[in-house]
Protein backbone atom coordinates (compact mmCIF):
# COMPACT_ATOMS: atom_id res chain seq x y z
CA UNK A 1 0.00 0.00 0.00
CA UNK A 2 1.65 3.27 -1.28
CA UNK A 3 1.40 6.06 1.27
CA UNK A 4 0.22 9.33 0.85
CA UNK A 5 2.61 12.40 1.75
CA UNK A 6 1.27 14.77 4.18
CA UNK A 7 2.44 18.57 2.28
CA UNK A 8 4.38 21.23 4.59
CA UNK A 9 0.77 23.29 4.93
CA UNK A 10 -0.97 20.15 6.02
CA UNK A 11 1.43 19.48 8.79
CA UNK A 12 1.46 23.19 9.63
CA UNK A 13 -2.23 22.85 9.84
CA UNK A 14 -2.17 19.71 12.14
CA UNK A 15 0.44 21.31 14.12
CA UNK A 16 -1.51 24.69 14.94
CA UNK A 17 -4.63 22.23 15.81
CA UNK A 18 -2.25 20.55 18.47
CA UNK A 19 -1.01 23.82 19.71
CA UNK A 20 -4.30 24.77 20.30
CA UNK A 21 -5.61 22.07 21.86
CA UNK A 22 -2.57 22.15 24.36
CA UNK A 23 -3.74 25.95 25.40
CA UNK A 24 -4.59 26.73 28.99
CA UNK A 25 -8.12 26.45 28.44
CA UNK A 26 -8.66 23.33 26.22
CA UNK A 27 -6.82 21.67 28.61
CA UNK A 28 -8.89 22.46 31.72
CA UNK A 29 -11.84 21.71 29.53
CA UNK A 30 -10.60 17.85 28.88
CA UNK A 31 -9.27 17.90 32.25
CA UNK A 32 -12.89 19.29 33.67
CA UNK A 33 -14.53 16.54 31.39
CA UNK A 34 -12.27 13.44 32.86
CA UNK A 35 -13.12 14.23 36.08
CA UNK A 36 -16.99 14.71 35.65
CA UNK A 37 -16.51 10.57 33.48
CA UNK A 38 -14.79 9.37 36.51
CA UNK A 39 -17.49 10.98 38.98
CA UNK A 40 -20.45 9.45 36.79
CA UNK A 41 -19.14 5.91 36.64
CA UNK A 42 -16.91 5.77 39.75
CA UNK A 43 -19.41 6.14 42.26
CA UNK A 44 -22.11 3.42 41.11
CA UNK A 45 -21.92 0.35 43.37
CA UNK A 46 -24.58 -1.23 41.16
CA UNK A 47 -21.96 -0.89 38.27
CA UNK A 48 -19.08 -2.19 40.94
CA UNK A 49 -20.25 -5.48 40.92
CA UNK A 50 -19.47 -6.32 37.12
CA UNK A 51 -16.56 -3.66 36.56
CA UNK A 52 -13.02 -6.00 37.04
CA UNK A 53 -11.27 -2.28 36.70
CA UNK A 54 -11.12 1.54 34.86
CA UNK A 55 -9.28 3.58 32.96
CA UNK A 56 -9.44 7.16 32.57
CA UNK A 57 -7.35 9.13 29.94
CA UNK A 58 -6.68 12.55 28.19
CA UNK A 59 -5.69 12.66 24.77
CA UNK A 60 -2.15 13.57 24.71
CA UNK A 61 -0.04 15.20 22.40
CA UNK A 62 1.01 12.71 20.64
CA UNK A 63 -1.74 10.61 20.45
CA UNK A 64 -3.41 13.45 18.94
CA UNK A 65 -0.79 14.36 16.16
CA UNK A 66 -1.03 10.58 15.14
CA UNK A 67 -4.34 10.69 14.64
CA UNK A 68 -4.66 14.09 12.90
CA UNK A 69 -2.15 12.51 10.56
CA UNK A 70 -3.58 9.45 9.91
CA UNK A 71 -7.13 11.24 9.21
CA UNK A 72 -5.27 13.45 6.95
CA UNK A 73 -3.46 10.58 5.12
CA UNK A 74 -6.70 8.97 4.48
CA UNK A 75 -8.36 11.93 3.32
CA UNK A 76 -5.99 12.49 0.91
CA UNK A 77 -5.63 8.47 -0.25
CA UNK A 78 -10.09 9.03 -0.98
CA UNK A 79 -9.02 12.53 -2.29
CA UNK A 80 -11.13 13.96 0.55
CA UNK A 81 -10.07 17.44 1.93
CA UNK A 82 -8.91 17.19 5.05
CA UNK A 83 -10.80 19.60 7.14
CA UNK A 84 -10.28 19.57 11.11
CA UNK A 85 -9.15 22.74 12.04
CA UNK A 86 -9.26 24.58 15.67
CA UNK A 87 -12.86 25.29 15.48
CA UNK A 88 -13.94 21.89 14.89
CA UNK A 89 -11.52 19.55 16.51
CA UNK A 90 -14.06 19.01 19.75
CA UNK A 91 -16.82 18.41 17.20
CA UNK A 92 -14.61 16.27 15.16
CA UNK A 93 -12.65 14.66 17.61
CA UNK A 94 -14.78 12.54 20.08
CA UNK A 95 -12.17 10.72 21.77
CA UNK A 96 -10.06 13.46 23.59
CA UNK A 97 -11.69 12.00 27.00
CA UNK A 98 -11.93 8.56 27.36
CA UNK A 99 -13.15 6.30 30.18
CA UNK A 100 -12.91 2.32 29.53
CA UNK A 101 -14.69 -0.21 31.71
CA UNK A 102 -12.78 -3.82 32.02
CA UNK A 103 -14.86 -6.50 32.52
CA UNK A 104 -14.44 -10.21 32.63
CA UNK A 105 -17.26 -11.98 30.36
CA UNK A 106 -19.04 -11.25 27.22
CA UNK A 107 -22.39 -11.42 28.91
CA UNK A 108 -22.18 -9.14 31.41
CA UNK A 109 -22.52 -6.57 28.85
CA UNK A 110 -26.04 -6.63 29.28
CA UNK A 111 -26.19 -5.72 33.06
CA UNK A 112 -23.53 -3.06 32.41
CA UNK A 113 -25.55 -1.79 29.57
CA UNK A 114 -28.27 -1.14 31.06
CA UNK A 115 -26.54 0.22 34.05
CA UNK A 116 -24.57 2.63 32.36
CA UNK A 117 -27.67 3.76 30.01
CA UNK A 118 -29.50 5.00 33.20
CA UNK A 119 -26.61 6.70 35.09
CA UNK A 120 -26.28 8.49 31.27
CA UNK A 121 -30.25 9.24 31.74
CA UNK A 122 -30.37 9.98 35.49
CA UNK A 123 -27.56 12.41 35.40
CA UNK A 124 -28.61 13.93 32.48
CA UNK A 125 -25.80 13.33 29.56
CA UNK A 126 -26.58 14.05 26.08
CA UNK A 127 -25.71 10.42 24.17
CA UNK A 128 -24.50 11.31 20.91
CA UNK A 129 -23.42 7.88 19.95
CA UNK A 130 -23.94 4.22 21.05
CA UNK A 131 -24.34 1.86 22.42
CA UNK A 132 -22.79 0.38 19.52
CA UNK A 133 -20.74 -2.93 19.95
CA UNK A 134 -17.32 -2.61 17.31
CA UNK A 135 -17.19 -6.63 16.23
CA UNK A 136 -15.56 -9.22 13.64
CA UNK A 137 -16.80 -12.41 15.95
CA UNK A 138 -20.43 -13.82 14.20
CA UNK A 139 -21.61 -15.13 17.30
CA UNK A 140 -20.72 -12.14 19.62
CA UNK A 141 -22.50 -10.32 16.96
CA UNK A 142 -25.73 -12.23 17.00
CA UNK A 143 -25.49 -12.05 21.01
CA UNK A 144 -25.13 -7.83 20.87
CA UNK A 145 -27.71 -7.52 18.76
CA UNK A 146 -30.73 -10.24 20.97
CA UNK A 147 -29.85 -7.72 23.70
CA UNK A 148 -30.62 -4.79 21.34
CA UNK A 149 -26.85 -3.27 21.12
CA UNK A 150 -26.23 -2.62 16.93
CA UNK A 151 -23.47 -3.76 15.94
CA UNK A 152 -20.34 -2.46 13.34
CA UNK A 153 -18.31 -4.90 11.58
CA UNK A 154 -14.64 -4.40 12.21
CA UNK A 155 -11.92 -4.85 10.68
CA UNK A 156 -9.55 -4.03 13.41
CA UNK A 157 -10.44 -7.72 14.92
CA UNK A 158 -11.33 -6.60 18.30
CA UNK A 159 -15.11 -6.66 19.89
CA UNK A 160 -15.57 -3.67 22.48
CA UNK A 161 -18.78 -1.35 22.95
CA UNK A 162 -18.84 2.16 22.55
CA UNK A 163 -21.07 5.09 23.88
CA UNK A 164 -20.22 8.66 22.95
CA UNK A 165 -21.79 11.57 25.09
CA UNK A 166 -21.55 15.19 26.01
CA UNK A 167 -23.01 17.42 29.33
CA UNK A 168 -24.94 19.33 27.66
CA UNK A 169 -26.19 20.36 23.88
CA UNK A 170 -24.06 23.34 23.71
CA UNK A 171 -20.80 21.46 25.70
CA UNK A 172 -17.72 21.83 23.65
CA UNK A 173 -16.43 18.95 24.06
CA UNK A 174 -17.48 14.74 24.42
CA UNK A 175 -16.29 11.85 26.16
CA UNK A 176 -15.83 8.05 25.04
CA UNK A 177 -16.61 5.31 27.39
CA UNK A 178 -15.51 2.10 26.02
CA UNK A 179 -16.75 -1.07 27.50
CA UNK A 180 -14.63 -4.58 26.95
CA UNK A 181 -13.58 -7.93 28.14
CA UNK A 182 -10.33 -8.24 30.06
CA UNK A 183 -9.44 -10.50 27.37
CA UNK A 184 -9.69 -7.61 24.45
CA UNK A 185 -8.06 -5.51 26.75
CA UNK A 186 -4.76 -7.59 25.90
CA UNK A 187 -5.25 -7.61 22.59
CA UNK A 188 -5.90 -4.24 22.38
CA UNK A 189 -2.58 -3.39 24.45
CA UNK A 190 -0.17 -5.27 22.40
CA UNK A 191 -2.21 -4.31 18.82
CA UNK A 192 -1.19 -0.51 20.09
CA UNK A 193 2.15 -0.93 21.08
CA UNK A 194 3.14 -3.04 17.89
CA UNK A 195 0.67 -0.85 15.22
CA UNK A 196 0.54 2.72 16.67
CA UNK A 197 1.48 5.41 15.71
CA UNK A 198 2.35 2.95 12.14
CA UNK A 199 1.79 -0.25 11.12
CA UNK A 200 4.28 -2.84 12.21
CA UNK A 201 6.72 -3.45 9.36
CA UNK A 202 7.36 -7.15 10.66
CA UNK A 203 5.39 -9.61 8.13
CA UNK A 204 5.40 -12.07 11.32
CA UNK A 205 4.37 -9.08 14.35
CA UNK A 206 1.27 -8.38 11.64
CA UNK A 207 0.35 -11.85 11.12
CA UNK A 208 0.68 -12.90 15.02
CA UNK A 209 -1.48 -9.94 15.69
CA UNK A 210 -3.82 -11.93 13.75
CA UNK A 211 -3.36 -15.14 15.50
CA UNK A 212 -3.80 -13.61 19.02
CA UNK A 213 -7.48 -11.72 17.72
CA UNK A 214 -8.49 -15.51 17.49
CA UNK A 215 -7.02 -16.59 20.57
CA UNK A 216 -8.91 -13.53 22.19
CA UNK A 217 -12.23 -14.14 20.87
CA UNK A 218 -11.73 -17.64 21.83
CA UNK A 219 -10.42 -16.77 25.49
CA UNK A 220 -13.55 -14.34 25.95
CA UNK A 221 -15.63 -17.14 24.55
CA UNK A 222 -14.03 -20.03 26.65
CA UNK A 223 -14.26 -17.39 30.05
CA UNK A 224 -18.43 -16.75 29.30
CA UNK A 225 -18.57 -20.81 28.49
CA UNK A 226 -16.76 -21.42 32.37
CA UNK A 227 -19.16 -18.85 33.57
CA UNK A 228 -21.95 -20.25 31.94
CA UNK A 229 -21.44 -23.67 33.30
CA UNK A 230 -20.65 -22.13 36.87
CA UNK A 231 -24.43 -20.50 37.12
CA UNK A 232 -25.37 -23.84 35.50
CA UNK A 233 -24.20 -25.98 38.71
CA UNK A 234 -25.07 -23.19 41.17
CA UNK A 235 -29.00 -23.20 40.17
CA UNK A 236 -28.83 -27.21 40.01
CA UNK A 237 -27.42 -27.37 43.66
CA UNK A 238 -29.89 -24.63 44.46
CA UNK A 239 -32.58 -26.97 43.15
CA UNK A 240 -31.53 -29.88 44.82
CA UNK B 1 -37.18 15.53 43.06
CA UNK B 2 -39.12 17.61 40.92
CA UNK B 3 -37.79 20.85 41.94
CA UNK B 4 -35.13 20.43 40.06
CA UNK B 5 -35.76 18.14 37.58
CA UNK B 6 -38.84 20.44 35.75
CA UNK B 7 -37.47 23.80 36.77
CA UNK B 8 -40.15 26.63 37.44
CA UNK B 9 -39.36 29.90 35.54
CA UNK B 10 -36.69 31.98 38.00
CA UNK B 11 -39.90 34.22 39.03
CA UNK B 12 -39.44 37.96 38.31
CA UNK B 13 -38.69 39.13 42.42
CA UNK B 14 -35.07 41.17 41.97
CA UNK B 15 -33.03 39.42 44.42
CA UNK B 16 -30.57 41.61 46.07
CA UNK B 17 -27.47 41.40 48.75
CA UNK B 18 -26.04 43.42 50.95
CA UNK B 19 -22.38 42.27 51.29
CA UNK B 20 -19.48 42.73 52.62
CA UNK B 21 -17.28 39.97 54.20
CA UNK B 22 -15.82 42.71 56.79
CA UNK B 23 -18.42 42.56 60.11
CA UNK B 24 -19.88 45.36 61.41
CA UNK B 25 -20.40 47.14 58.73
CA UNK B 26 -24.16 47.78 59.58
CA UNK B 27 -25.74 44.89 57.08
CA UNK B 28 -28.07 43.79 58.55
CA UNK B 29 -29.23 47.14 60.08
CA UNK B 30 -29.57 48.24 56.03
CA UNK B 31 -30.84 45.30 54.96
CA UNK B 32 -33.74 45.38 57.31
CA UNK B 33 -34.20 49.13 56.99
CA UNK B 34 -34.86 48.93 53.49
CA UNK B 35 -36.87 46.30 53.64
CA UNK B 36 -38.90 48.59 55.87
CA UNK B 37 -38.59 51.52 53.36
CA UNK B 38 -39.54 49.54 49.70
CA UNK B 39 -42.61 47.81 51.90
CA UNK B 40 -43.16 51.33 52.95
CA UNK B 41 -43.77 52.49 49.29
CA UNK B 42 -45.97 49.40 48.04
CA UNK B 43 -43.54 47.01 47.04
CA UNK B 44 -43.86 43.06 48.26
CA UNK B 45 -41.07 42.07 50.64
CA UNK B 46 -39.66 39.25 51.60
CA UNK B 47 -36.22 38.96 53.41
CA UNK B 48 -34.30 35.51 53.89
CA UNK B 49 -32.16 35.38 57.07
CA UNK B 50 -29.60 32.98 55.54
CA UNK B 51 -27.12 33.64 58.01
CA UNK B 52 -26.19 31.28 60.67
CA UNK B 53 -26.48 33.91 63.42
CA UNK B 54 -30.25 34.68 62.73
CA UNK B 55 -30.05 38.58 63.71
CA UNK B 56 -32.13 39.60 61.58
CA UNK B 57 -34.94 36.65 62.55
CA UNK B 58 -33.96 37.97 66.43
CA UNK B 59 -34.76 41.68 65.01
CA UNK B 60 -37.82 41.00 63.86
CA UNK B 61 -39.29 38.51 65.99
CA UNK B 62 -39.53 38.13 70.11
CA UNK B 63 -37.55 35.72 71.74
CA UNK B 64 -39.94 33.36 72.81
CA UNK B 65 -41.14 32.78 69.66
CA UNK B 66 -37.75 32.00 67.93
CA UNK B 67 -36.89 29.79 70.71
CA UNK B 68 -39.75 28.10 69.72
CA UNK B 69 -38.84 28.09 66.28
CA UNK B 70 -35.60 26.99 66.54
CA UNK B 71 -36.44 24.34 69.11
CA UNK B 72 -38.60 22.45 66.34
CA UNK B 73 -36.98 23.28 62.90
CA UNK B 74 -35.73 19.62 62.99
CA UNK B 75 -39.33 18.20 63.35
CA UNK B 76 -41.23 17.84 60.06
CA UNK B 77 -43.37 20.85 60.87
CA UNK B 78 -39.80 23.09 61.24
CA UNK B 79 -40.54 26.36 59.80
CA UNK B 80 -37.10 27.70 59.65
CA UNK B 81 -34.80 27.67 56.32
CA UNK B 82 -32.95 24.76 58.00
CA UNK B 83 -36.28 22.66 57.93
CA UNK B 84 -36.53 23.61 54.31
CA UNK B 85 -33.08 22.44 53.59
CA UNK B 86 -32.68 19.59 55.63
CA UNK B 87 -33.80 16.95 52.62
CA UNK B 88 -30.98 18.11 50.83
CA UNK B 89 -28.41 16.99 53.20
CA UNK B 90 -30.28 13.99 53.93
CA UNK B 91 -30.62 13.08 50.14
CA UNK B 92 -34.34 12.60 50.76
CA UNK B 93 -36.07 15.07 48.24
CA UNK B 94 -35.75 18.50 47.55
CA UNK B 95 -36.40 21.70 49.18
CA UNK B 96 -39.50 21.64 51.83
CA UNK B 97 -41.66 24.58 50.86
CA UNK B 98 -42.04 26.67 54.42
CA UNK B 99 -44.65 29.57 54.67
CA UNK B 100 -42.92 32.75 55.56
CA UNK B 101 -43.36 34.92 58.82
CA UNK B 102 -45.90 37.83 57.58
CA UNK B 103 -44.25 41.35 59.07
CA UNK B 104 -47.30 43.88 58.59
CA UNK B 105 -48.64 44.06 55.44
CA UNK B 106 -45.97 43.65 52.87
CA UNK B 107 -42.74 41.87 54.41
CA UNK B 108 -42.51 38.01 54.88
CA UNK B 109 -39.03 37.00 56.63
CA UNK B 110 -37.77 33.48 55.74
CA UNK B 111 -36.61 32.84 59.67
CA UNK B 112 -32.47 31.88 59.93
CA UNK B 113 -31.44 29.17 61.99
CA UNK B 114 -28.26 28.16 64.43
CA UNK B 115 -28.21 24.76 62.16
CA UNK B 116 -27.68 26.31 58.64
CA UNK B 117 -23.88 25.79 59.82
CA UNK B 118 -24.34 22.73 58.99
CA UNK B 119 -25.94 23.23 56.19
CA UNK B 120 -23.28 25.38 54.91
CA UNK B 121 -20.62 22.74 55.42
CA UNK B 122 -22.36 20.32 53.17
CA UNK B 123 -22.77 23.37 50.57
CA UNK B 124 -18.66 22.80 50.48
CA UNK B 125 -19.63 18.84 48.93
CA UNK B 126 -22.38 20.05 46.86
CA UNK B 127 -20.07 22.76 45.01
CA UNK B 128 -17.39 20.07 44.75
CA UNK B 129 -20.44 17.83 43.06
CA UNK B 130 -21.36 20.56 40.98
CA UNK B 131 -17.71 20.46 39.38
CA UNK B 132 -18.23 16.72 38.74
CA UNK B 133 -21.61 17.39 37.28
CA UNK B 134 -23.45 15.34 39.83
CA UNK B 135 -27.35 16.15 39.62
CA UNK B 136 -27.22 16.04 43.42
CA UNK B 137 -24.67 18.24 43.72
CA UNK B 138 -26.97 21.24 41.88
CA UNK B 139 -29.64 20.17 44.19
CA UNK B 140 -27.84 21.09 47.37
CA UNK B 141 -25.93 24.50 45.41
CA UNK B 142 -29.43 25.54 44.14
CA UNK B 143 -31.65 24.24 47.18
CA UNK B 144 -32.18 27.81 48.73
CA UNK B 145 -32.76 29.49 45.42
CA UNK B 146 -35.62 27.64 44.66
CA UNK B 147 -37.35 27.86 48.46
CA UNK B 148 -37.12 31.95 47.65
CA UNK B 149 -38.24 30.86 44.04
CA UNK B 150 -41.16 29.06 45.59
CA UNK B 151 -41.87 31.41 48.35
CA UNK B 152 -41.94 34.68 45.63
CA UNK B 153 -44.42 32.91 43.23
CA UNK B 154 -46.35 32.45 46.46
CA UNK B 155 -46.72 35.71 47.75
CA UNK B 156 -46.30 37.92 44.40
CA UNK B 157 -43.04 39.03 45.90
CA UNK B 158 -41.01 41.79 44.27
CA UNK B 159 -37.89 42.14 46.34
CA UNK B 160 -36.08 39.68 48.18
CA UNK B 161 -33.16 40.83 50.87
CA UNK B 162 -30.55 38.14 51.35
CA UNK B 163 -28.89 38.72 55.28
CA UNK B 164 -25.46 36.70 55.11
CA UNK B 165 -22.96 36.45 57.60
CA UNK B 166 -19.43 38.51 57.18
CA UNK B 167 -17.60 35.57 55.54
CA UNK B 168 -16.65 34.61 52.49
CA UNK B 169 -18.05 30.93 53.36
CA UNK B 170 -19.84 28.85 50.41
CA UNK B 171 -23.16 30.14 51.84
CA UNK B 172 -22.79 33.56 50.63
CA UNK B 173 -21.25 32.47 47.77
CA UNK B 174 -24.52 30.95 46.72
CA UNK B 175 -26.38 33.63 48.00
CA UNK B 176 -24.10 36.26 45.74
CA UNK B 177 -24.53 34.08 42.70
CA UNK B 178 -28.28 33.75 43.46
CA UNK B 179 -28.57 37.58 43.80
CA UNK B 180 -29.49 40.00 41.23
CA UNK B 181 -27.51 42.46 42.17
CA UNK B 182 -25.27 43.48 45.49
CA UNK B 183 -24.88 46.57 47.38
CA UNK B 184 -20.83 47.24 49.36
CA UNK B 185 -22.06 48.58 52.72
CA UNK B 186 -18.64 50.09 53.94
CA UNK B 187 -17.58 51.84 57.46
CA UNK B 188 -15.61 54.44 57.81
CA UNK B 189 -12.71 52.74 59.63
CA UNK B 190 -9.54 50.69 58.62
CA UNK B 191 -10.57 47.72 58.64
CA UNK B 192 -13.90 48.17 56.37
CA UNK B 193 -11.70 50.10 53.35
CA UNK B 194 -9.07 47.40 53.68
CA UNK B 195 -11.62 44.57 52.86
CA UNK B 196 -12.81 46.00 50.20
CA UNK B 197 -9.23 45.12 48.51
CA UNK B 198 -10.16 41.48 48.42
CA UNK B 199 -14.11 41.84 47.75
CA UNK B 200 -13.97 42.40 44.04
CA UNK B 201 -11.72 39.39 43.56
CA UNK B 202 -13.48 37.03 45.46
CA UNK B 203 -16.82 37.91 43.54
CA UNK B 204 -15.26 37.56 40.12
CA UNK B 205 -13.63 34.18 41.12
CA UNK B 206 -17.20 32.76 42.15
CA UNK B 207 -18.92 34.47 38.86
CA UNK B 208 -16.03 32.54 37.02
CA UNK B 209 -16.01 29.37 38.78
CA UNK B 210 -19.64 29.19 38.63
CA UNK B 211 -19.71 29.55 34.76
CA UNK B 212 -17.28 26.91 34.17
CA UNK B 213 -19.86 24.87 36.47
CA UNK B 214 -22.87 25.82 34.26
CA UNK B 215 -21.07 25.46 30.36
CA UNK B 216 -21.05 21.53 31.63
CA UNK B 217 -23.78 21.28 33.47
CA UNK B 218 -27.02 19.49 32.22
CA UNK B 219 -29.81 20.89 30.21
CA UNK B 220 -33.08 21.83 31.53
CA UNK B 221 -32.21 21.99 35.04
CA UNK B 222 -32.78 25.14 37.87
CA UNK B 223 -29.56 26.68 37.70
CA UNK B 224 -28.17 30.08 39.85
CA UNK B 225 -28.14 32.96 37.31
CA UNK B 226 -24.57 33.74 38.78
CA UNK B 227 -24.59 37.29 37.50
CA UNK B 228 -24.79 39.53 40.24
CA UNK B 229 -24.55 42.86 39.17
CA UNK B 230 -22.94 45.66 40.96
CA UNK B 231 -25.71 48.47 42.32
CA UNK B 232 -23.37 50.56 44.55
CA UNK B 233 -22.22 51.02 47.80
CA UNK B 234 -23.09 52.95 50.81
CA UNK B 235 -20.88 54.70 53.30
CA UNK B 236 -22.27 53.76 56.86
CA UNK B 237 -22.09 55.61 60.61
CA UNK B 238 -20.12 58.78 60.00
CA UNK B 239 -20.55 61.75 62.33
CA UNK B 240 -21.92 64.74 60.42
CA UNK B 241 -21.00 68.28 60.96
CA UNK B 242 -22.25 70.90 58.88
CA UNK B 243 -24.09 68.45 56.00
CA UNK B 244 -20.78 67.07 55.44
CA UNK B 245 -18.87 63.74 56.94
CA UNK B 246 -16.88 65.44 59.84
CA UNK B 247 -13.17 65.61 59.59
CA UNK B 248 -12.64 61.82 61.23
CA UNK B 249 -14.83 60.29 58.84
CA UNK B 250 -13.65 62.29 55.45
CA UNK B 251 -9.95 60.23 54.79
CA UNK B 252 -12.10 57.09 54.72
CA UNK B 253 -14.87 58.62 52.59
CA UNK B 254 -12.58 58.87 49.45
CA UNK B 255 -9.95 55.55 50.29
CA UNK B 256 -13.69 53.86 50.38
CA UNK B 257 -14.49 55.47 46.80
CA UNK B 258 -10.84 55.00 45.78
CA UNK B 259 -11.28 51.29 46.62
CA UNK B 260 -14.11 50.37 45.42
CA UNK B 261 -13.59 52.31 42.28
CA UNK B 262 -10.49 49.64 42.07
CA UNK B 263 -11.23 47.31 43.19
CA UNK B 264 -14.81 46.10 42.79
CA UNK B 265 -15.66 48.54 40.23
CA UNK B 266 -12.23 48.01 37.67
CA UNK B 267 -12.34 44.22 38.38
CA UNK B 268 -16.24 43.92 37.28
CA UNK B 269 -15.69 46.02 34.21
CA UNK B 270 -12.67 43.87 33.33
CA UNK B 271 -14.60 40.26 33.66
CA UNK B 272 -17.93 41.54 32.24
CA UNK B 273 -18.71 44.72 31.69
CA UNK B 274 -22.08 44.28 32.05
CA UNK B 275 -22.16 43.50 35.91
CA UNK B 276 -20.68 46.81 36.28
CA UNK B 277 -22.36 49.26 33.65
CA UNK B 278 -22.19 52.45 36.24
CA UNK B 279 -20.27 54.96 37.14
CA UNK B 280 -17.97 55.55 39.81
CA UNK B 281 -20.21 58.83 40.66
CA UNK B 282 -23.62 57.05 40.48
CA UNK B 283 -22.13 54.09 42.85
CA UNK B 284 -22.83 56.16 45.86
CA UNK B 285 -26.17 55.46 46.14
CA UNK B 286 -26.96 56.81 49.68
CA UNK B 287 -24.96 57.75 52.97
CA UNK B 288 -26.31 56.12 56.46
CA UNK B 289 -25.26 58.42 59.01
CA UNK B 290 -25.00 57.98 63.00
CA UNK B 291 -28.63 57.66 64.00
CA UNK B 292 -27.92 57.19 67.43
CA UNK B 293 -30.23 56.05 69.59
CA UNK B 294 -32.45 54.78 66.79
CA UNK B 295 -30.14 52.05 65.56
CA UNK B 296 -30.15 50.19 69.19
CA UNK B 297 -33.89 51.04 69.53
CA UNK B 298 -35.01 49.27 65.95
CA UNK B 299 -33.29 46.12 67.18
CA UNK B 300 -35.26 46.20 70.58
CA UNK B 301 -38.52 46.80 69.26
CA UNK B 302 -38.42 45.26 65.82
CA UNK B 303 -39.02 47.76 63.88
CA UNK B 304 -37.68 50.25 61.22
CA UNK B 305 -35.68 53.19 62.82
CA UNK B 306 -37.89 56.47 61.67
CA UNK B 307 -41.11 54.59 63.88
CA UNK B 308 -39.05 53.64 66.86
CA UNK B 309 -40.22 55.40 70.80
CA UNK B 310 -36.38 56.67 70.80
CA UNK B 311 -35.19 59.60 69.34
CA UNK B 312 -35.91 63.10 68.03
CA UNK B 313 -38.51 63.82 65.65
CA UNK B 314 -35.69 64.89 63.59
CA UNK B 315 -33.36 62.47 63.97
CA UNK B 316 -36.41 59.80 62.76
CA UNK B 317 -37.52 61.82 59.65
CA UNK B 318 -33.72 62.24 58.80
CA UNK B 319 -33.44 58.36 58.97
CA UNK B 320 -36.42 57.94 57.40
CA UNK B 321 -35.32 60.00 54.27
CA UNK B 322 -32.42 58.41 54.18
CA UNK B 323 -33.44 54.80 53.74
CA UNK B 324 -36.64 55.87 51.05
CA UNK B 325 -34.10 57.45 49.32
CA UNK B 326 -31.80 54.27 48.76
CA UNK B 327 -34.98 52.59 48.43
CA UNK B 328 -36.12 54.45 45.50
CA UNK B 329 -32.40 54.46 43.69
CA UNK B 330 -32.40 50.40 43.95
CA UNK B 331 -36.17 50.59 42.06
CA UNK B 332 -34.65 53.05 39.50
CA UNK B 333 -31.77 50.05 39.33
CA UNK B 334 -34.22 47.18 39.15
CA UNK B 335 -36.01 49.17 36.09
CA UNK B 336 -33.36 49.79 34.43
CA UNK B 337 -30.57 47.50 34.79
CA UNK B 338 -32.11 44.50 36.14
CA UNK B 339 -35.19 43.84 33.12
CA UNK B 340 -35.93 40.45 32.35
Amino acid sequence: MSKAKLSKREHGQIERIVDYYLNGECQELVRRCELQVKALFSTSDDLAQYVHSTKSRIKGRERLRDKLIRNAIDCKQSGQQFDITENNLFERITDLVGYRILHLHTKQIEAINSIVLSLLQSERWVVIEGPIARTWDDEFRDYFQEIGIETLDNKRMYTSVHYIFKANEQARCACELQIRTLAEELWGEVDHKINYPHKSESLSCREQIKVLARVTSSCSRLVDSIFHSYEESRRIRRRS
Amino acid sequence: MAGIQKPAKRHSAKRIVIYNHKGGVGKTTLTINLAFALASIGKNVLLVDSDPQCNITSYLIDDITLDDLLDHSDADEGKTIWSSVKPLIEATGDVKTIEPIQQGQRLFLLPGDIRLSEFEADLNKFWTECLERRMRGFRGVCGLSILVNQVSEAHDIDYVFYDCGPNIGPLNKVILLDSDCFIVPAACDLFSVRALKTLGHTLAGWIKSWDTIVNQAPDGIYLLPGRPKFLGYIPQRFRVYREEPSSTYRPFYSKIERNVNSEILSIFKKEDSSLASRSIRDLRIGEVKDFGPLATAGQSEGRPMWEVSKGSPDQRDAARRSFLDIANTIIRFAENHMSD
